[in-house]
């Protein structure tokens, strides 16, 4: 038995460790630790909902779009607000724009690097790749030969940059498995992919004034109000960001996939799965949402989503007690222990800022995989189509997606159906502006109640809820897709579903287990979400505030 | 590496789809420069690696470490969306970014190994994204088994400088907003506390603008010298003037012409968003002359009101952004006594009082900026409100109405 650490888990958002004990080359015992605490739910106390779509915004840089929608359905429910035919095209759009950049980031900039060495791209003979990437069908917009040049003088230059440190020789230089012309297409994919996961941000930009952190989103609506010079550029952007995804993503995942066939053996997670449903239809149906709401069992059963079935345990994390709370709920306490037991290298009973989700008292998986598992049994067309075709050119079952490298395939299935949507979603947008509509924005109808928002961000899962009173929030709950997803053990010592896919994972060095890597980059980890608090308003301390004006 | 295998499997590939290998002679004499540099440039490589994870410790590429203290990673995702230089330029052919959580390949202990050895090495920028952690001795921040506190100290003791790149970096920003739980400050404070000299230039903003950086960038890799800084070590270019004084929608506001509730008619016509709560008469920042995501808008051209995100006193955490500025969209912010909390006795519902209000706030503001030694001569009556004495929306009493503007 030996111990395996990775600290820091790079390439994702915030900060995360992974412990794992190595028997007989494979992962036999794992920790997930996340690594920070905030505490967004304290500072949204007192606050109004439309302040607070803004504040929460700032618990993740990726994904603030998720965070303000969920944020503002939490409100809108509180305030008896249903949004307009017009808000709920432009806030489709937005989150839209927030899913294609992060899904192109995702896969190409931080996930690919498992798997594509761009230094082995120096060895590419670039006519090669330019064939190789016809017979793979994928997109030759970049100039082979130039990037080989670049890469070149960057290598003559010695200096690594963000290459430094990177375990392209793991497992005796038998981890990265591409060919040099591979390597090179994925290479140029990748810088590629940096412009357009900007492209897609751009869209968000300009709906929204900035990404990340938008400005426009807010309980009741939009403040965006679409002219034609914008949705002249809407349109443009959205079909540019179409063509690239068409004629990319699915082509390099089947190119790469054939390298790495192993992964589909393991990584597979606790195999209960979560989707709380993203992108609202004309009827604001939660099961009828363009990605679907649902829950699935071990057998992949088909359930609906209910609230009451959602807890939260806190003994294996760093808070008071060692409660199993039932959403909504408003308590608990951050207290740090100690990561090791003191004077020894044996892990805590509490080792992490993230708590421990469940539904139906079991730990469940959210995240890509989840939404195309969910949509796919409430057979969303184009999500049937495209899975089978994919499984069909994989030669696999639809359970053997259940692994690391079929949860890395097979978002973009999904990036390519919201890719196509937000065309759809243009369309419709002028259409209803032709029709004369000009409805964004809709005020409050009480300032008193609560509510919940049920979301996704493209990580997963997404749950804010708020209590209301006169405007102010006096209770604010969240739990998010990677708090989930890297939940620590629960009450039962059963692991969370990171945990549990790391299990079996074969580790052949375990100074670089790059397969243990991957699989933590298939879940597209986001520990900047997953540690949050929330706690009663007692015992505190405050500062009487000098001025009270805006201005100084 | 061995590829024999995989060569004959992508052989196959080819071959099953009925494509032969086409003459890829019609692309040699392209093929020959680059292979030239290529044989060059391996062996060079391979060697270096030997010696050191981040390979030579010397080139044409600035050191640089980006560290992500208590963050969202917002200001790493915004980097991402630099327009020009492109990020990739930027960190294949300006910096050499040795260690970056987000965009590094590396991971775990050569990822920790990479920064000791940039350390060991010298010469180097740091860059700090997010706030700084003080509770529990630092351990609301831990990264490899240390604390969030002693990585940041060790890091900046031997940089040329820090750059506290976000609001969070700066004081805290939204952590620090009441009841600041975790303790959050910003890295030009903790490090003044801690004894480094290393000079910190502060960069603000939720998240900081691309350009931003790159801007500071450029001074320190190209023109080797520092930017220029004000009193609070912001850089004079970017945080000298307020958003208001730069603003598109700033004829509109002279002109008296206002949105009132959004997504109305008077957004469709660009008119200025001062009675939603716009903080840009009081937030000092260039936002709408860079402009966003490829320069292609910003937040009040989007129809939302400024948020005050720039809005950050290095050395006090309590002046962050969040606890000045909400309610976002009220004109004034909220006074907080123990656990009350409450709206001032408020003007910020009655339109004429609000538009006479915004002149005061507006010459304070610019006297506040310093632009305006020994006090402004601005307007007691606004002049277009003089000349249309029937439509005049400001308010004012018998003197200032016979003096219009004096």
């Amino acid at each position: 038995m030996t111990r395996s650490i990775i600290d820091p888990i790079t390439r994702i958002e915030g900060h995360l460790r992974v412990e794992m004990e190595v028997t007989n080359g494979k992962v036999s015992e794992a920790w997930v630790s996340g690594g920070c605490f905030r505490g967004m739910e304290l500072v949204v106390q007192d606050r109004t909902p439309e302040d607070a779509a803004q504040i929460v915004q700032r618990i993740c840089g990726v994904c603030p779009v998720s965070h303000a929608h969920s944020s503002a359905i939490a409100g809108e429910h509180a305030y008896g607000i249903k949004i307009s035919n017009n808000a709920r095209i432009i806030r489709n759009l937005l989150e839209g724009a927030q899913f294609l950049h992060s899904h192109i980031l995702w896969f190409y900039n931080l996930a690919a690097l498992d798997y594509v060495n761009p230094i082995n791209a120096l060895k590419a003979d670039p006519a090669d790749a330019y064939d190789l990437a016809l017979a793979a069908g994928t997109s030759t917009n970049s100039d082979f030969v130039a990037l080989k040049e670049r890469l070149a003088k960057f290598a003559d230059n010695g200096q690594m940059s963000i290459f430094s440190g990177a375990w392209f020789e793991a497992d005796k230089g038998q981890a990265y498995k591409l060919d040099p012309e591979l390597d090179l297409i994925c290479t140029a994919h990748y810088l590629e992919a940096l412009q357009m996961q900007a492209k897609a941000s751009e869209v968000a930009g300009l709906l929204g004034g900035k990404m990340p952190h938008v400005m426009t989103l807010v309980p009741g609506g939009t403040m965006w109000v679409p002219t034609e010079e914008k949705l002249d550029d809407l349109w443009a952007l959205v079909n540019e960001i179409y063509n690239w995804v068409e004629s990319t993503m699915i082509p390099d995942t089947l190119a790469i996939a054939p390298a790495y066939a192993d992964a589909l053996n393991w990584g597979k997670g606790v195999g209960r799965y979560i989707a709380w449903g993203v992108f609202e239809n004309e009827n604001m149906e939660m099961n009828d949402r363009y990605l679907p709401a649902g829950v699935l069992d071990e057998k992949l059963n088909l359930s609906d989503v209910e609230e009451s079935m959602i807890t939260e345990y806190m003994g294996h994390s760093w808070y008071k007690g060692d409660e199993t709370y039932t959403s909504p709920y408003f308590v608990t306490e951050p207290e740090f222990t100690e990561y090791y037991k003191e004077g020894t290298d044996t892990v805590s009973d509490r080792y992490t800022w993230v708590k421990c989700p469940a539904y139906d008292g079991k730990p469940a998986e959210a995240g890509g995989l989840s939404r195309v598992l969910v949509a796919y049994k409430r057979n969303v067309p184009f999500i049937v189509e495209q899975v089978n075709a994919f499984t069909a050119a994989l030669g696999i079952q639809l359970g053997q997606a259940q692994s690391t490298l079929g949860r890395t395939a097979v978002r973009q299935i999904e990036t390519l159906y919201i890719a196509g949507l937000m065309k759809e979603w243009v369309q419709e947008l002028m259409e209803a502006v032709k029709g004369g509509d000009s409805e964004y924005f809709r005020k409050p109808e009480t300032i008193t109640g609560s509510g919940t928002g049920f979301w996704e961000a493209p990580r997963g899962a997404l749950y804010h809820h708020e209590d209301v009173e006169n405007g102010k929030i006096k209770g604010y709950q969240i739990i998010i897709p990677s708090t989930w997803n890297l939940a620590p053990h629960d009450a039962q010592g059963n692991n969370g579903p990171m945990e549990e896919a790391l299990i079996g994972v074969p580790v052949e060095d375990i100074e670089m287990p790059i397969n243990a890597l991957r699989t933590v980059h298939s879940f597209d980890p986001c520990t900047a979400c997953a540690v949050h608090v929330t706690e009663p308003a007692t015992g505190k301390s405050f500062k009487t505030v000098t001025s009270p004006w805006g201005v100084k | 590496m061995e590829t024999e295998a995989t060569v004959s499997e992508f052989q196959e590939m080819l071959s099953e789809r009925g494509v032969t290998r086409r003459d890829f002679m019609k692309l040699c004499g392209a093929v020959a420069v680059a292979a030239g540099l290529t044989e060059l440039a391996a062996p060079q490589v391979a060697q270096a690696l030997e010696s050191s994870v981040i390979g030579a410790t010397k080139g044409n590429l600035y050191p640089v470490i980006w560290i992500e203290g208590a963050s969202c990673t917002g200001c790493t995702e915004s980097f991402a969306q630099a327009d020009a230089p492109d990020p990739a330029t930027v960190v294949l052919e300006m910096i050499s970014l040795n260690y970056c959580e987000t965009l590094s390949a590396a991971a775990g202990w050569s990822m920790e190994e990479a920064k000791e050895q940039t350390i060991e090495a010298g010469n180097y920028i740091l860059v700090y994204e997010g706030g700084v952690l003080k509770n529990w001795g630092g351990q609301a921040l831990r990264v490899a088994n240390e604390t969030g506190t002693d990585i940041l100290v060790h890091a900046a003791e031997k940089a040329n400088a820090v750059v506290a790149l976000g609001s969070c970096a700066v004081n805290g920003g939204w952590m620090a907003a009441h009841p600041n739980p975790s303790n959050a400050l910003g890295v030009q404070q903790y490090l003044k506390e801690a004894g480094v000299e290393t000079p910190v230039i502060n960069v603000p903003g939720c998240p900081a603008n691309p350009e931003w950086l790159v801007a500071i960038l450029v001074d320190v890799v190209l023109m080797q010298r520092l930017p220029a800084l004000n009193g609070e070590n912001k850089p004079s270019v970017i945080y000298d003037q307020t958003i208001h004084d730069n603003c598109q929608r700033r004829g509109h506001f002279e002109n008296g012409e206002f949105v009132y509730e959004f997504g109305s008619p008077e957004e469709a016509m660009g008119y200025c968003l001062y009675p939603l709560g716009c903080r840009g008469p009081q937030t000092k920042s260039n936002c709408g002359i860079v402009r966003w995501n490829h320069r292609r808008s910003w937040c009040v051209e989007s129809g939302a009101p400024c948020i005050g995100c720039c809005e950050a006193n290095p050395m006090n955490p309590g002046q962050n952004w969040v606890e000045v500025n909400t309610p976002f969209y009220k004109r004034h912010r909220d006074l907080r006594v123990g656990d009350f909390v409450f709206q001032p006795g408020t003007v910020a519902l009655i339109v004429t009082a609000v538009v006479a209000g915004a002149l005061i706030v507006h010459g304070f503001g610019m006297k506040v900026s310093g632009r305006m030694d020994g006090g402004a001569d601005f307007e007691k009556k606004r002049a277009w409100d003089a000349k249309h004495p029937d439509k005049s929306i400001g308010k004012y009493d018998d003197d200032d109405a016979k003096g219009g503007q004096e």
